[in-house]
């Protein structure tokens, strides 16, 4: 699909009441060809599926690193995340890769672009490749969707290599692109679902860390993945009264649904909630990525109290209230007087 | 309006101009014969009989340049494969050594001096682990080569800290344990002290290190650590200042000390010929008042090591201004930060200074 005619595409599904449905409509004639008997991705729910005592996370020298340059975990055998090594990048985000039976979706990428510094696209070939074998599908006929939480480098700088992926559509990088790729016309209270071939994915905006960014709920394993305005670290608010709307809407959606996990899209902090100052590439000690229901709304009821920027622990996470660009937590430990 | 054509080095695009050589094929004008070549290797005997004496007086600093790109990590760290330790040779008797970027970011520099009868290491670099950082192996080879040069069989070494309580230099001090005619400054600011003779001067005396016909000056310089020393090479005339001041974020730690520290430099300066400060590390661009932010592993536009000895009266002038309050403050070629986090930022942007902004590498 060429850029012209997905801009166009969209206005379409924006035109059609009940988004989701405008995906799904389209495909209708692939998803009859691919073969492999339909997986069946609403009973038995939640899917277990589990994540990894320890994550890949850097190198005390970093040149020295032998790890691969993306680890893959299989949360359960039809959800992987992706997540970078800390020695490819700092920021080392993870990326959940969701599998239906018609298409999958890749939500968030990496901090890297050219191939050639590491190939995320073979990567994501080869999860595709292994799952399709797995469950009898055909690669070719499987659509991909490409999309990040938000508008910054470290989830879309590797768009670009799947760029000439036969069957690939991916977000443009721009808020009306994004928000129209979702079909959606009342961002952020409008929630959309998207439809992956039996596998419902929720959307909705979560605006706060920056305007444009997504909340993903997978019906399926029911982890609710919040992008960069909620995760393990120093949640750096740029927009205060936005990020405190989005908390409330998520504290909305956990009350009316189940969820198993909440999911950032980093780690910046260990299990003994010591801070791991921005830009380091080696982190022995990181608490997992996966935070709990009770541990977002701990998050939401100190949010209350809070009328001045400034750093704020809620014993999981760092809210970092319109501090970015004047404080962090670390100081100078030579001081003396 | 009649324009005059000037060669401006900086601008030339040739890269050795940046060392200040605006002349990279040789100056026409300055003679066959320096004053340097008495110096070095090349003018003693094919066969001596007894080990080489090189004559360390000069009155001019001794010729040498730090003509060479230092590496400067890359985009992916991991898939770095610059060498570990780069070895620059400024001249027959000092060297300069960098930790590569890619297995530490602080990138720290050290350097290596010979005289007649020994050498000197200043400062060890950030990781212990030899294979990650083999200073240690490094430091050999080049001794061993210099003595077979000189026909020495044995040069003791020295090893000093600009600071020793500094993380980012003082890790590969481990790898000397053992080494035999190894001489270590003790790391504990009294026995420190009494090592350099310092011990009822500090910190407004100076000590003393004789590397044969090569003495080197020991400043007391606290201020960024409070066992921080300085070195001056009056062969060379350089002064090591570790990261009291270096071209980068300058984190003081004692305001008080910081600025005592640097008057007593001036005077040192004023009372001695000093060509450049060599500090111990290097996180400004080569773009005024831009540095680069803590744990980066790629660098590609890292400004020069050396620094202008004027550069102390700047410190000194703005070390004041930041004295007793909590703030940090831009100049184009270092940045002060006092009592705030080292990740601190500021939208105060230095008057008169051009803002520009160096491309993004990604």
């Amino acid at each position: 699909m060429d850029r012209r005619t997905f801009l166009s595409y969209n206005a379409f599904a924006a035109a059609v009441p009940l988004s989701g449905a405008g995906l799904a409509a389209v495909s209708d004639a692939a998803a009859a060809a691919v073969s492999g008997p339909p997986i069946d991705f609403k009973s038995n729910l939640p899917a277990t599926g589990s994540f990894p005592d320890k994550w890949i996370c850097g190198s005390p020298s970093a040149m020295d690193n032998t790890d691969p340059p993306v680890q893959v975990h299989w949360y359960n055998q039809h959800t992987a995340i992706l997540r970078q090594n800390k020695a490819y990048s700092y920021e080392a985000p993870f990326a959940p890769l969701y599998f239906g039976n018609e298409r999958i979706l890749l939500l968030d990428e990496g901090f890297c672009q050219w191939r050639n510094d590491w190939d995320l696209r073979a990567v994501v070939d080869k999860c595709i490749a292994d799952w399709c074998a797995r469950n009898g599908k055909d690669p070719a006929r499987m659509e991909l969707l490409v999309a990040f939480s938000h508008l910054h480098a470290d989830h879309y700088a590797a768009t670009n290599q799947f760029a000439d992926r036969p069957n690939t559509r991916y977000m443009g990088i721009s808020q009306e692109e994004m928000i129209g790729f979702w079909g959606m016309t009342n961002f952020p209270e409008e929630r959309v679902t998207l439809d992956l071939g039996g596998r419902d994915i929720l959307i909705w905006g979560s605006p706060g860390h920056v305007m444009s960014e997504f909340a993903f709920y997978d019906t399926y394993t029911q982890i609710l993945f919040t992008g960069d305005m909620f995760y393990r670290g120093r949640c750096y608010i740029s927009f205060w009264q936005p990020w405190f709307d989005s908390m409330k809407r998520l504290i909305d959606f956990v009350d009316t649904h189940p969820v198993t996990h909440v999911m950032g899209c980093h780690v910046e902090i260990s299990k003994d909630n010591v801070d791991y100052a921005y830009g380091m590439n080696y982190q022995p000690d990181e608490a997992p990525v996966q935070m709990t229901v009770q541990q977002l709304r701990e998050a939401f009821e100190m949010a209350k109290t809070i009328t001045e920027p400034g750093i704020y622990f809620t014993g999981t996470v760092f809210l970092c209230n319109q501090t970015r660009g004047t404080t962090t937590i670390d100081r100078n430990p030579y001081r003396y007087s | 309006m009649p324009q005059v054509p000037s060669y401006n080095p900086t601008l030339s695009g040739n890269p050795m101009s940046a060392t200040g050589r605006a002349y990279p094929n040789g100056n026409p004008e300055a003679g066959y014969n320096p004053v340097g070549v008495r110096n070095t290797d090349s003018a003693v005997p094919l066969h001596p009989k007894g080990p080489v004496i090189h004559n360390y007086a000069s009155e001019d600093p001794a010729p040498g340049n730090l003509a060479f790109r230092w590496t400067y990590g890359s985009n992916v760290a991991a898939k770095n494969r610059d060498p570990r330790v780069q070895v620059v040779q400024y001249n027959e008797d000092t060297f300069v050594m960098r930790q590569n970027v890619c297995s530490h970011w602080e990138a720290p520099f050290t350097y290596l001096l010979f005289g007649n009868k020994g050498a000197l290491l200043i400062d060890t670099g950030a990781t212990a682990e030899p294979n990650y950082y083999p200073l240690r192996e490094t430091v050999d080879a080049i001794i061993t080569r210099i003595g077979q040069a000189r026909g020495r069989s044995k040069i003791p070494l020295t090893v000093v800290l600009t600071s020793g309580e500094d993380i980012a230099q003082n890790q590969g001090l481990m790898q000397f344990a053992g080494r035999p005619d190894t001489t270590f400054a003790p790391r504990p600011l009294a026995a420190m002290k009494d090592f350099y003779g310092l011990a009822a001067s500090w910190p407004s005396g100076t000590g003393k290190i004789d590397l044969g016909d090569r003495v080197i000056d020991v400043i007391p310089t606290p201020g960024t650590h409070k066992d921080g020393v300085s070195f001056y090479d009056p062969y060379c005339d350089f002064l090591f200042t570790g990261d009291l001041l270096f071209p980068g974020k300058i984190n003081i730690s004692s305001d008080k000390d910081f600025v005592t520290s640097l008057e007593r430099l001036k005077a040192f300066t004023a009372a001695n010929s000093v060509k450049w400060v060599l500090g111990g590390h290097i996180e400004m661009m080569f773009v005024p008042g831009k540095y680069y932010a803590r744990f980066i592993t790629y660098k590609p536009y890292e400004r020069v090591l050396e620094m202008d000895p004027a550069l102390i009266d700047e410190a000194i002038t703005y070390g004041r201004e930041v004295q007793g309050k909590d703030m940090m403050l831009i100049r184009p070629d270092f940045v002060l930060f006092n009592g705030v986090s080292p990740d601190q930022r500021t939208p105060v942007w230095p008057e008169g200074v051009p803002n520009i902004n160096a491309p993004r590498p990604f």
